[in-house]
């Protein structure tokens, strides 16, 4: 029992720094569930990135899958509550006070002066997860050209994701 | 609420919004569109005007796609509905994720499946590297910003600091900034 309120005061924390985009959640699920807890392999934290864009639902639905390993359907379910919580309580503050709101531009002002590091932070996600994660040559060939078809198309990820699970299992 | 709204019932806007979350793939942008041509166009729930408010506060905390299912679900039956909103939304990709972790834990070990994973891990790298180039390329729009992009970078990745302790470094930075602003407007 008091494993299940460790892990829901940690996913509610998380949902609270969850800010500008979904993204910003690699490097803070990486940090709290693979570096401090060890809830899962750095192996297993990607392979659930990967899994969760096979999904509509947001990217944060990595915590319903890193939930899922600690503590079952259970874990999953208040993983899943809690990362949502805070935003969800948000959002109906907004929905009550909006009229009143909608003219406080510090707000945008504050998200505006926020997102470079949200966009550095990603950046790092992307570097630190790829320098521990990545070793042989054809590993960046294929690196290279995921990179390129993101970049430069417009093919939805989860269909990537699965070409490249195809890739995989016939050249290794 | 206006007239419209008292007459929306909670399993309608259940079962719009598990509609949305069931087939909504493409994430992000792609979902508030079909919320905007489903919940504005379509059904006439809310004007545009009344949504684009809720999608500029829903870029503030968690994901937008979310966020502006509760702002909906709140104005048509006001706390129930936003709830009812977001419990729809997720719940079809909560299935999902659910069953596909079981998978996964379950043939973690098969040979095929690792075979499988070790090609989509780069992919992933390369989506999170484009995520934030793209990203960039839209918010990072003077040096300023792009100092403090390269500094969040090298907090993170030649320090080693704990994202989130960077996170707050920004936001008091950002709020110190837009105080300043006003002030001497």
């Amino acid at each position: 029992m008091a494993a299940i309120f460790t892990l829901a005061w940690i996913y509610l924390r998380i949902g609270m720094m969850f800010v500008g985009g979904g993204y910003v959640l690699i490097p803070l699920l990486n940090h709290v569930i693979v570096e401090q807890q060890q809830w899962l392999t750095l192996r297993e934290f990607l392979d659930g990135v990967a899994l969760s864009q096979l999904t509509p639902g947001p990217l944060a639905m990595l915590a319903t899958f890193a939930g899922f390993r600690s503590a079952g359907i259970a874990g999953a379910l208040v993983a899943t509550t809690c990362i949502f919580l805070p935003c969800t309580v948000f959002m109906l503050l907004v929905g009550r006070y909006y009229e009143r709101l909608k003219h406080i531009d510090i707000i945008k002002q504050t998200l505006d002066g926020l997102m470079p590091a949200v966009v550095g932070l990603i950046a790092a996600a992307a570097w630190n997860l790829g320098a521990a994660s990545l070793a042989e040559a054809r590993e960046f060939v294929i690196l290279a050209v995921g990179f390129a078809i993101f970049k430069f198309t417009k093919v939805s990820p989860m269909v990537v994701i699965l070409g490249a699970g195809v890739v995989g299992f016939l050249i290794n | 609420m206006n007239n419209v709204a008292d007459r929306i019932k909670l399993r309608e806007i259940f079962l719009t919004f598990a509609k949305i979350g069931l087939t909504g793939f493409g994430g992000g942008m792609a979902i508030v569109a079909l919320i905007e041509r489903i919940c504005v166009k379509e059904k006439g729930w809310l004007s545009d005007e009344e949504f684009l408010h809720g999608l500029a506060f829903g870029q503030i905390l968690g994901p937008f796609s979310l966020n502006v299912s509760i702002f909906t679900g709140y104005y048509l039956r006001g706390i129930a509905g936003g709830m009812i909103a977001a419990g729809g939304f997720l719940l079809p990709s909560f299935l999902l994720v659910i069953l596909l972790s079981w998978l996964y834990f379950t043939y973690q070990t098969l040979p095929e499946l690792q075979a499988a994973l070790k090609a989509t891990n780069p992919v992933v790298i390369g989506l999170i590297l484009v995520v934030a180039l793209d990203m960039g390329r839209k918010q990072i729009r003077s040096n300023f910003k792009a100092l403090m992009a390269v500094m969040a970078f090298v907090a993170s990745v030649l320090l080693k600091l704990n994202s989130a302790l960077i996170l707050l470094a920004a936001v008091i930075v950002s709020v110190g900034i837009a105080a300043f602003r006003r002030e001497s407007q």
